[in-house]
């Protein structure tokens, strides 16, 4: 089975075969890996060719990338370009506009930047208030603001297009 | 004590942990808590319908609002706390700083009474000149930081007043505010307390709380390392003061400001039981909830006091939330896959959620608070650090990749830290991650995805996948459910 996997901006095309004794081969630019890989209640766990073993969970999210969890850090993995951009996992290499939605139901607070602003990589773009708490968001990426769909006060809803940034 | 349990939960709630447990429960509403957890009317007649005797309010909603105390004892019902009286009393910050005066307590420099909505800009300029610079406007309904203003110097005063009036009278639907002198750099810190209705107060040792993200507690621990043994007996004998002055019963919390010259200052108090309890009971062996249904049913306090104030060890607790501290702490509510919680001796975790269970989007998205006990502070810190490395949640974001590098900082080693710590550190690194994924960690979670999401394709095609994925974790939240 073949995949493209990417990891922070960098996309790698994988090779993913069970073996019949159910070990994976996992190639990724022509390094083999062999992994013996079985199913827990945390998520998988992973006992590779050397003996180092990993336990880590993988969720596919809501925004179709997959929320792996390590033991020490989380990783957002995109496969094969799954991925709706509801979490800006773009990162800030991510070409094109980005979106900045809602990732609640709350109430705008306060838009920190004016149609044309530019802004950096995570810098903050709107104030959201939701459970009690103010929430800025930031931009998913560096660029310019290019549409801003709310004004302070208003409620949203979870998924609400707040701006667009490109 | 073999006491009967019964629950109540709006509908997002109906899997939690507290209805599973309970006895018995009942619905009382939709998600939004003005529609199920703040509605006294229906938490009453729960009471009432299913024959219930104490209530007990817990610490968030209806915890410290004395309308619902008063409800209770009208119902015939034991409120599980402190007089409506009492709540009322230290419920205004204006009204619990007269008390703490009365008292013979120190607070803060500030104005002894709110400002009339007609107060003109000359009084409120006098008074500010009065207290001094840097000051803060505050809401006296207000809390969590909501409402509260600092004002640098005599230019930004009246525009402070006015947005923290506004701020307050949409958030309490109180405008009110007054005037307090800014403490540069304090300490949070804080004394429990416990009294009876025979007029016997007992306070416990200190828990400092100063890490704080805009003014919400994220680690508390006890002891102090900033308070002497003189000083902390001052502090409890202060607290003590506050709580009689005002009959107080049951479970409360003074909270003090800490000054660099280790003055201290009546700050607020907390008419119930806190988040952070169990730092406390893990240092003096007294069980706080034990104890307050003792005293609601009428029982003489019998704790020693010196066990109370005498430290035995240090505990640490984390509030681990679903949220996300890579993306400014921004709430995560989803569906909790799968739990591994860390054990062994000197480890305790107060959570109140399962695998399976979907985080509602409407309340406080704490998923657990994860505390430990050591014979010393670097044990206990040790301590943490390995369970903050073995507690998995997995399906959503956590702030746990935020406490592994927290323990990692010289000044949680040291204790070197005042309120505006966590606030300025976090400013400071204008959202770079706090755990940044080595290329090894890079290769381990792209192995992962793509095995995992072979698993799906090849679970799809023999079935589905998400039937087979669910098995895994209702089994898991099964077992959970019976640990």
């Amino acid at each position: 089975m073949r995949l493209d996997v990417e990891v922070g901006g960098h996309t790698r095309a994988f090779q993913v075969e069970r073996r019949p004794d159910g070990r994976f081969l996992v190639t990724i630019d022509d390094l083999v890996h062999e992994v013996d890989v079985q199913q827990t209640d945390v998520g998988l766990s992973l006992v590779f060719a050397d003996g180092r073993s990993l336990e880590a969970a993988a969720s596919l999210m809501a925004g179709g990338e997959w929320l792996v969890q390590l033991p020490h850090v989380d990783v957002a993995v995109v496969v094969d370009g799954q991925r709706h951009g509801r979490r800006g996992t773009g990162g800030p290499s991510a070409s094109g506009a980005q979106r900045v939605t809602a990732p609640m139901p709350g109430r705008v607070v306060k838009v920190l930047v004016a149609v044309g602003d530019e802004v950096t990589h995570r810098q903050g773009v709107v104030v959201v208030e939701a459970m009690k708490m103010e929430n800025e968001l930031g931009a998913p990426k560096a660029g310019r603001v290019i549409d801003i769909t709310v004004v302070e006060g208003v409620s949203v809803e979870a998924g609400r297009l707040l701006m667009v940034i490109e | 004590m073999g006491l009967g349990t019964v629950a109540v939960y709006s509908d997002p709630d109906r899997t939690a942990l507290h209805v599973r447990q309970a006895d018995e429960a009942f619905r009382i509403g939709t998600g939004p808590a003005s529609d199920s957890y703040l509605c006294i009317d229906r938490i009453i007649d729960v009471a009432r319908r299913s024959g219930a005797t104490y209530v007990h309010p817990g610490y968030g909603f209806l915890a410290e609002n004395e309308d619902f105390a008063q409800a209770c004892l009208d119902a015939g019902l034991t409120f599980i706390g402190p007089s409506p009286d009492a709540i009322r009393r230290m419920g205004s910050k204006t009204g619990a700083r007269q008390v703490a005066i009365a008292a013979g307590v120190p607070v803060v420099p500030g104005t002894e009474e709110p400002f009339a909505d007609t107060a003109s800009d000359e009084a409120i300029a006098k008074a500010a000149a009065t207290i001094g610079y840097p000051l803060l406007v505050k809401a006296v309904s207000g809390g969590g930081g909501k409402g509260m203003r600092t004002v640098a110097g005599p230019a930004d005063l009246l525009a402070a007043v006015r947005t923290a009036r506004s701020e307050a009278g949409s958030a309490f639907g109180d405008s009110a505010v007054y005037l307090e002198r800014k403490i540069l750099k304090p300490r949070h810190i804080e004394i429990q307390l416990m009294g009876d209705a025979f007029g016997t107060v007992i306070p416990f040792v200190e828990r400092e709380c100063s890490i704080q993200r805009r003014h919400q507690k994220v680690v508390e621990e006890s002891p102090s390392l900033a308070l002497d043994p003189a000083t902390r007996v001052a502090m409890a004998d202060c607290a003590a003061a506050v709580a009689k002055t005002v009959g107080y019963t049951n479970a409360g919390t003074i909270e003090f400001l800490l000054d660099d010259d280790g003055r201290f200052y009546f700050l607020e108090m907390n008419t119930r039981l806190q988040v952070e309890h169990p730092v406390t009971e893990l240092v003096t062996g007294i069980d706080l909830v034990h104890w307050q249904l003792r005293v609601a049913m009428g029982e003489r306090l019998t704790i020693d006091p010196a066990q109370a104030l005498t430290p035995r060890g240090h505990a640490i607790e984390c509030r681990i939330y679903a949220e996300d501290p890579d993306l400014g702490f921004m709430p995560s509510p989803g569906l909790v896959r799968a739990l591994s919680v860390p054990g062994g001796p000197g480890v305790r975790d107060d959570r109140g959620v399962s695998a399976g269970f979907e985080i509602p989007l409407f309340y406080d998205s704490m998923i657990s608070k994860l505390v430990v006990w050591g014979t010393d502070r670097p044990q206990a810190v040790a301590r943490l650090r390995r369970v903050l490395d073995e507690y998995r949640v997995a399906g959503v974001r956590t702030t746990l990749p935020f406490f592994r590098w927290l323990v990692g900082q010289p000044e949680f080693s040291a204790g070197a830290f005042d309120t505006t710590y966590l606030d300025g550190l976090l400013a400071s690194r204008k959202g770079q991650a706090f755990v940044e994924p080595s290329g090894s960690d890079g290769d381990d979670a792209a192995i992962v995805a793509a095995v995992a999401a072979w698993f799906r394709a090849h679970q799809n095609a023999a079935g589905p996948a998400q039937a087979a994925d669910a098995s895994v974790w209702r089994r898991a939240a099964r077992k959970d459910g019976v640990r």
